[in-house]
């Protein structure tokens, strides 16, 4: 066997602490190295080429770069190998950066480190085993979860770079939050004007697949090859001969009696509706949990919504369908939530009509609303205003990042209220504006000169709304208390109420505030660690609209490359179960994050996807019997490593 | 005690039924005062079938022991039943196996015997050092009556009862399908004196302490071999490629084998003793049993094998556990 040792110098990331002769020079003696060298930077081609020339000429058969992390450059050396012929999966790297010379100070004992650490590797490195890297082929259709300006964008997108996508929103109608909203900061657009387009071409598009008042409740498979199970709810209208006339919603005995969930329950809609007028299919839906004829089996005589329609769309024995699709990749942009002002007491919301969330606002001001625009609180147009920042908001109680968007949404209603209401007072409790994305500085400028008066408050200071007759009363911490006919309460963005069921369905992660964990927060933005699952808008993290249009256009730009290509490499590195030995306790199953493990009932013993699993190593650690074994981290390279340096240490 | 006449038609039941294979439980023994596994196939066989307080043994082992050579072309699996008697301590082990799915519930008929304690046959041979016939022991109330060539001795129950069963709390069968008298209720509580004594000590009294166990130890498995838990069907011992363990029978080594024994048996151990039972040597096995028990009690307010519908312990991770066993 004839092993090559490669050590870099990093410029003097390496060199400065690190005496790399020294190294080149000790470890030359191990046994098995035919050649060791040292270079200012190994990465470099020149670097590179170093290590081919050696290959070739001396016939090595395995290399050892001793450098920095192989998270970086792994991948490069590899490469090298695989070019020269060599698998390259022969190699093994040393990382004497990250865990040597900058963690070190004193010179003399930090080479000793770094001729312990490679003496390691050089031992583990005559065990190094050829590995295969697999291919597997791709299925080029997406899902896209989430029927949001994010969802729209990323199935769009993909659409476009033509592959077929499937759109698949809870609620009866796509569009998401952003139909909720009035105005857009800061350009003050109006939210339906801009929207709606897009939800039109994404019905329209011929590669899209709408699959609306649907939810995702299974996924199998694996990146190229997952199959979703999608349950779709029963309209009880059929969706083919609706053509969204809306004489059913006017004939049905409940009308104006429901609260309609888009205008957040302060509209009223009848037991058969269509969220909002630009709803996207504009297809009628009945609400199983009011229509009476559903409920009770019996409406009057005969249900007037069936009488009323000319085109006998309405079929009560609809039944709940499950849909398997097969799809190549995911795009998760199902949105957020707000955060329930009723967890805050002192803000006396739900208790108080005056208290309103600034989503509920939005309603108000909405000309598609409730009131039409009008801005009115118990049938009066409000004189005093008070706006509150950061509820539920960069508090350690509650939810500790800011929400991003409350400090210019709050800007935007505070600017929409003088607009609607001239002579308005308007207050603005704010602990810190943060104007940071573009024209946002400028449009908070423009607001402040507009004599809108923002008052600081600390986050901690002591803050309550109490009853005042009709009014309520606002008191703070240092500013006199104000008698206020509308409170405002800018709640922040929260994860959805299920993100845990639905990360567990996918099989993706959550950080610790509960949204989608994305796989790199720099360099993987929209990347989950499940292959082939991307993340776009509010899901990942609390985001403004062309944030999250942006990362949705990355996302679909992530997600369509596998479909391109028609097929991807997925790790060669992963888990062995030797039938033999496993007793089919079943204990890795749970463990894998992968769900690269199946019991095979038959043999009574586990068997392991290899085009699933990355090679975590989770299921090796916790297997009682010890019959999984690690490809290329197998217990004999282990122990060898071991072994090496820690003979190495005792010859220090 | 259990009658030992409802015990035995209980078997015959058993036995008779086209769904149970065979059934597990005791006979009386060839000599002195061991009693003997016994496997009844047919209704004749159980009639040698006995309850006394000298059943120690723990007879799930035997569940683990069957040896099932693979199928031939076109055989069917034999899925029948296999009967077993269990004390309360058994059970949890039963228990623990099904947790681990070593066994399926449904492939066991578990008789249950609630249990009033019985004897260590290390402290009665102490007192009849060179006993050859058999022995005929009883249980009346707080002694045990041994008729011994055919004259009676009374002997209270405190000098014979295992140190375990002292401390027993779940003297009654966790699982069973048949229940074989009352139910025994437990008021005592594992107190763990001995374990917390030891703690106490120096930590160079304790290295003497186990050294001076563990140079006793002549590896020959039997702790292994008798415990139910110890089911895998490559010992970490029997490994070659690593080996872990070295066969030499030395200090190290020793104790090297001895604490990996325990450690896998960590948060599985339902505590009969049969380790220490077992032992030629008279090593205190029960005591690291017995202190990794105490550590997970208190770490994760966990006792195996009591509930057939927990998860086994290390296979329950949880992101708020507690951190401390993280060396």
């Amino acid at each position: 066997m004839k092993i090559g040792v490669y050590v870099c110098e990093c410029g003097i990331n390496i060199a400065h602490t690190v005496d790399v002769e020294k190294v080149v020079e000790d470890v030359q003696n191990l046994p098995n190295v035919a050649v060791s060298r040292f270079y200012k930077y190994m990465c470099s081609d020149p670097g590179q080429a170093l290590i081919k020339k050696d290959i070739k000429d001396l016939q090595l058969d395995r290399v050892v770069v001793a450098s920095c992390s192989p998270r970086m450059h792994e991948p490069t050396f590899r490469r090298v190998l695989e070019e020269t012929g060599l698998n390259p999966y022969f190699f093994e790297m040393v990382n004497i950066r990250e865990q040597c010379s900058w963690v070190h100070q004193e010179k003399e004992k930090s080479t000793g480190k770094a001729i312990q650490l490679i003496t390691g590797a050089v031992a583990r490195a005559s065990f190094l085993e050829p590995l295969e890297k697999k291919e597997v082929s791709v299925i080029p259709k997406a899902l896209v979860i989430g029927g949001g300006v994010a969802g729209i964008q990323a199935a769009l997108e993909i659409a476009e770079k033509g592959f077929k996508v499937y759109l698949v929103e809870r609620s009866p109608s796509i569009g998401g939050r952003m139909a909720q909203l009035d105005k857009t900061f800061p350009t003050l657009d109006c939210s339906a004007c801009i929207l709606t387009p897009k939800m039109v071409d994404a019905a329209r598009h011929p590669n899209i697949e709408l699959l609306t008042y649907s939810e995702v409740v299974g996924l199998d498979g694996y990146i190229g090859n997952f199959k979703v199970k999608v349950k779709k709810k029963p309209r009880y209208v059929d969706e083919e001969k609706c053509v969204g006339c809306g004489l059913c919603a006017a004939a049905c005995r409940l009308k104006g009696r429901i609260p309609n969930e888009f205008d957040l329950n302060k509209g009223k809609r009848s037991a058969i509706y269509v969220p909002f007028p630009q709803a996207i299919p504009l297809k009628y839906t009945i609400d199983p949990e009011k229509c009476i004829t559903l409920k009770t089996g019996k409406c009057g005589d005969k249900a007037l919504c069936v009488e009323a329609c000319e085109r006998n769309a309405i079929n009560f024995d609809q039944k709940e369908e499950i849909l398997e699709l097969d799809v190549g990749t995911i795009v998760v942009a199902t949105g957020f939530d707000l955060f329930n002002p009723m967890e805050k007491p002192e803000y006396g919301y739900g208790k108080y009509p005056n208290v309103i969330t600034g989503l509920e606002f939005e309603r108000l001001i909405s000309a598609s609303g409730p009131t039409g625009g009008h801005i009115e609180i118990n049938g009066k147009e409000p004189k005093k205003v008070v706006f509150i920042q950061c509820v539920g908001s960069r508090d350690k109680k509650t939810h500790e990042y800011c929400s991003r968007v409350c400090c210019m949404y709050t800007a935007k209603q505070a600017h929409m209220v003088k607009e609607k209401i001239p002579g308005a007072d308007l207050v603005i409790y704010y602990t810190d504006v943060r104007a940071f994305g573009k024209g946002f500085e400028e449009f908070y400028n423009r607001v402040q000169g507009e004599g809108i008066v923002y008052r600081r408050r600390e986050l901690g200071d002591p803050i309550e709304v109490i009853k005042n007759n009709d009014k309520v009363l606002v008191k703070t911490k240092g500013h006199p208390d104000i008698d206020a006919d509308l409170v405002v309460l800018a709640t922040g963005i929260i994860p959805r109420e299920d993100s845990k069921e639905l990360s567990r369905i996918l099989n993706i992660n959550q950080s610790a505030d509960g949204f989608f964990l994305e796989a790199h927060p720099k360099l993987r933005p929209m990347d989950t660690f499940t292959d082939g699952i991307f993340l776009a808008g509010c899901c990942q993290s609390p985001k403004d609209i062309p944030d999250a249009v942006a990362q949705a256009s990355g996302a679909a730009v992530r997600a369509a490359e596998p479909l391109a290509q028609g097929k991807v490499e997925v790790e060669a590195i992963s888990a062995v179960i030797d039938a033999d030995v496993c007793g089919g306790c079943r204990m890795c199953e749970d463990l894998c994050a992968y769900s690269a493990l199946e019991f095979d009932s038959e043999k009574k013993v586990m068997t392991c996807n290899d085009v699933m699993c990355k090679g975590c190593g989770s299921c090796a650690s916790a297997c009682p019997t010890g019959a999984i074994t690690m490809r290329h981290f197998d217990m004999q390279q282990i122990l060898a490593q071991i072994d090496g340096i820690s003979a190495e240490a005792i010859v220090q | 005690m259990v009658n030992e006449k409802q015990l035995r038609d209980e078997v015959k039941k058993l036995v008779s039924r086209d769904d149970v294979k065979y059934v597990i439980g005791y006979e009386q023994g060839t000599y002195g005062f061991q009693v003997t596994p016994s496997f009844a196939f047919t209704p004749e066989e159980a009639e040698r079938f006995i309850f006394s307080p000298l059943c120690a043994n723990n007879l799930s082992v035997y569940l683990m022991l069957e040896e099932k050579p693979p199928l031939r072309k076109g055989e069917k699996e034999d899925t029948r039943k296999v009967g077993l008697v269990v004390k309360g301590c058994d059970a949890r082990a039963v228990v623990q196996i099904l947790q681990e799915k070593g066994l399926k519930r449904e492939s066991l008929v578990i008789i249950g015997v609630p249990c009033t304690g019985v004897i260590d046959p290390k402290k009665i041979t102490v007192k009849f050092p060179h006993q050859i016939k058999p022995v005929d022991v009883r249980e009346e109330g707080n002694h045990y009556v041994l008729t011994i060539n055919g004259k009676n001795q009374k002997i209270p129950k405190d000098e014979l009862l295992f140190e375990k069963c002292k401390q027993c709390e779940y003297p009654t069968p966790v699982i069973h399908d048949v229940l074989l008298g009352d139910e025994v209720k437990s008021t005592k509580k594992e107190e763990y004196k001995e374990i917390k004594t030891l703690e106490k000590k120096a930590l160079k009294e304790k290295w003497e302490f186990w050294s001076k166990a563990f140079d006793r130890c002549i590896r020959c498995y039997a702790c292994r071999n008798v415990c139910p838990l110890c089911y895998c069907k490559e010992c970490i011992v029997d490994q070659l490629s690593p080996q872990w363990i070295y066969r030499s029978v030395n200090r190290s080594e020793n104790t090297v084998w001895n604490l990996i024994r325990a450690y896998h048996l960590a948060g599985r151990c339902s505590g009969c003793g049969e380790c220490e039972r077992a032992c030629p040597m008279n090593i205190p096995l029960t005591m690291l049993n017995k202190k990794i028990e105490k550590d997970i009690k208190e770490l994760f307010q966990y006792v195996a094998g009591v509930n057939l519908e927990e998860k086994p312990l290390l296979a329950m991770f949880k992101p708020n556990d507690t951190e401390d066993t993280i060396l």
